[in-house]
């Protein structure tokens, strides 16, 4: 296996798409293929203060549940479970997304050992959100690959909360590939969350092909990790689609975030709107790749892209490249990016107040990331994960009281003195 | 001894020198207004005596509370209770007024040796400093600056400089973009926090804020240099015949 993912870089090494993507150096020795019978251990640490989801957990490439309990006629088992009782369902939703062929979609294809089927009848809005969880805990370093479909009827909703994480700091390298096919007016939010060691590559690929008037959000917040590639493809085949592509990445060390973003307007009246952003310390080393397709007769359209960047040092490096490509008149599109430093007159007017130097900081870099966290449309959600980016963002910090942006304290240190919400006095 | 005094004090930026030897004293309970055509550097010396690394000391020295200050980094000059109020203040999004305050009014008590406000004490402290501006509990949980107007933005001036209760509080062009119910607010706001232990510097181009808030001494500075000061008096003048005389005056 690990030869044919060299194969296929080498291959990919100067396709625009794929250059700046390295995980070769993630490919180790000691890594395998995990084993069915291998002991699937989690305890759900990765939950959500005051939110109730559907949790379905994949442990070492493997369900740890073979069905799960939802509301009015949705379907959702294991991948594995799914080809055995809903074979042709499976085969007929699978094939409605369109992919675009890259070598390790393949790879993924012949090595996935299991994966989520999820299928959302017409009409039907899940009220609950979906957590989909991946996780890597076993006494060998795992090679994993799971293939998650994802089918949303037509007028249906779903909120889809994919997480990805090391329990252990042993290498790891993922592959994995979400399918989803969205049915006219249905509507998705889709939040991916990535925390994983430092010596775990991970390959995140999601495409999602829509009809008439649907409408997904997708936010990705990349808070650790290796290497991690988060490609995305979007197809808009009915006419008023929107879609909305954000994303975070925080990264420091020699850590590598590449994302990639691939909409095609294929047909009129349909907007789409990304907005990456990404603080590097360090040696790290990150891009943004987003490129809009307007096709011949998308008129109408609206696309908006916009990359900007915070480098904490003069090592720290990132490729930015939006891109359009259009092929009519009457559209709006726009694409800007920028990387810069923390800006001095900001930090002078909070130090200012009497708040140190790496205390102002640490508020803009917050500030920098809200705009994204925004974007999550579940509170609870929002909130953790806002608490997940500050406690990132002070890093090292081993005395949360010494930190200004008062997280709740989950993290086990010492508790902050404040943690003031007005609106619970 | 002056609570703050500036002597020969020569600034630039980059290369373009901006105070040309600027002398200045000011003690507690004492109210100045510094007022002076634009470009003739008022911001630069508000932005010098609180530390801003854009602006370079070539010469001189500012002495507070006895101390030479120049080497002194910026957030230590605020906990030392030197207050600069913005003439365009920064937004911070993501970071709720209540949030920005609980952090520097806990880092000024620490560096004062003093334990951080209880979460209780702090709110009180919140509510009571609101009034001083009437600012809306809604506002105090926006986002620092983020999307205020004019006016809303120079009422958190105010109510941070209430807050943080400095010795020395410099007001950078407060009255600018307010209308005339908020400039009353906020002149209102900044007598309240008057005292016999602290002092206040108004840099303004109106007379119409000095009516509110009524200046002890009045200085004009002129080509970087402060080139006459009287009594309240003098901004009447100014307000009437301009700074021509002045120009003339110094040809």
């Amino acid at each position: 296996m690990k030869a044919r993912y060299q194969e296929a870089a080498l291959s990919m090494r100067k396709n625009e798409v794929w250059r700046n993507v390295n995980f070769e150096a993630f490919l180790k020795e000691e890594l395998s293929l995990p084993d069915q019978a291998m002991p699937r251990r989690y305890d759900y640490q990765c939950n959500i203060p005051n939110l109730e989801a559907y949790r379905v957990a994949f442990v070492n490439g493997y369900a740890t549940m073979p069905t799960f309990a939802t509301e009015a006629g949705v379907t959702c088992c294991s991948i594995n479970e799914a080809r055995r009782n809903h074979a042709d369902l499976l085969r007929q939703l699978a094939a409605q997304v369109d992919t675009d062929g890259n070598p390790y979609l393949a790879l993924n294809a012949d090595a996935a050992t299991d994966g989520l089927f999820l299928y959302v009848p017409d009409g039907v809005r899940l009220q609950r959100p979906v957590q989909l969880l991946s996780v890597a805990n076993a006494d060998t370093a795992l090679m994993l690959h799971l293939r998650h479909v994802v089918a949303l009827g037509r007028g249906s909703a779903l909120t889809l909360i994919q997480c990805d994480d090391s329990h252990t700091d042993l290498a790891g390298f993922s592959n994995n590939v979400t399918l989803v096919s969205m049915d006219e007016e249905s509507h998705l939010e889709h939040y991916k969350m990535q925390n994983l060691n430092d010596s775990t590559a991970l390959l995140n690929q999601t495409f999602v092909t829509m009809r008439q008037g649907a409408e997904l959000r997708s936010v990705g917040v990349t808070l650790n990790g290796g290497s991690i590639r988060n490609h995305n493809v979007v197809t808009m085949l009915g006419e008023h689609c929107n879609t909305e592509v954000h994303g975070l990445y925080l990264i420091d060390r020699e850590q590598r975030c590449d994302n990639y973003v691939y909409v095609d307007h294929a047909c009129p009246n349909c907007n789409s709107r990304e907005l990456y952003k990404g603080i590097l310390d360090d040696a790290a080393h990150g891009s943004f790749n987003g490129h809009v397709l307007v096709r011949e007769g998308a008129v109408k359209t609206e696309a908006y892209q916009s990359n900007k960047n915070l480098l904490l040092t003069d090592k720290a490096f990132v490729q930015t490249k939006p891109f359009l490509e259009i092929y009519n008149d009457d559209v709006k599109c726009s694409h800007g990016s920028t990387i810069g430093q923390l800006d001095e007159q900001a930090l002078f007017y909070i130090q200012q107040r009497g708040i140190s130097l790496r205390n102002a900081r640490t508020l803009l870099m917050y500030a920098f990331c809200d705009e994204v966290l925004q974007s999550i449309g579940i509170a609870a959600l929002r909130e953790r994960l806002a608490d997940m980016v500050k406690k990132r963002l002070h890093g090292e910090l081993t005395a949360c009281s010494e930190c200004a942006l008062s997280c709740a304290n989950t993290c086990g240190c010492t508790p902050p003195d404040f943690n003031i919400d007005p609106t619970k006095l | 001894m002056s609570l703050l005094s500036i002597r020969n004090l020569h600034a630039s930026i980059g290369d373009k020198e901006i105070l040309k030897g600027v002398n200045l004293e000011i003690n507690a309970g004492e109210v100045h207004s510094i007022m002076g055509p634009n470009g003739n550097g008022k911001s630069t010396l508000a932005g010098v005596v609180a530390g801003n690394a854009k602006y370079t000391v070539t010469q001189g020295e500012i002495i507070y509370k006895g101390r030479n200050i120049l080497d002194m980094p910026v957030d230590q000059r605020a906990c030392e209770g030197i207050f600069l109020g913005f003439q365009y203040p920064v937004e911070i999004p993501g970071v709720s007024i209540t949030n920005f305050m609980r952090t520097a009014v806990n880092e000024q008590r620490k560096y004062r040796g003093l334990d951080p406000l209880s979460a209780k004490d702090f709110m009180a402290l919140m509510e009571e400093k609101k009034k001083v501006v009437e600012m809306t509990s809604n506002l105090a949980n926006r986002s620092v600056n983020e999307g205020f107007s004019g006016g809303e933005k120079k009422k958190n001036e105010i109510f941070q400089m209430a807050m943080l209760n400095p010795t020395l509080a410099i007001l950078d062009e407060t009255d600018s973009g307010l209308d005339i119910d908020a400039l009353r607010i906020v002149a209102t706001g900044v007598n309240k926090l008057r005292s016999a232990d602290n002092a206040i510097v108004v840099i303004t181009h109106y007379q119409r804020l000095l009516d509110y808030i009524v200046p002890d001494f009045v200085h004009v500075l002129y080509e970087g240099r402060i080139v006459e000061t009287g009594p309240k008096e003098l901004a009447l003048k100014l307000e009437k015949e301009g700074y021509e005389w002045l120009k003339e005056a110094q040809q």
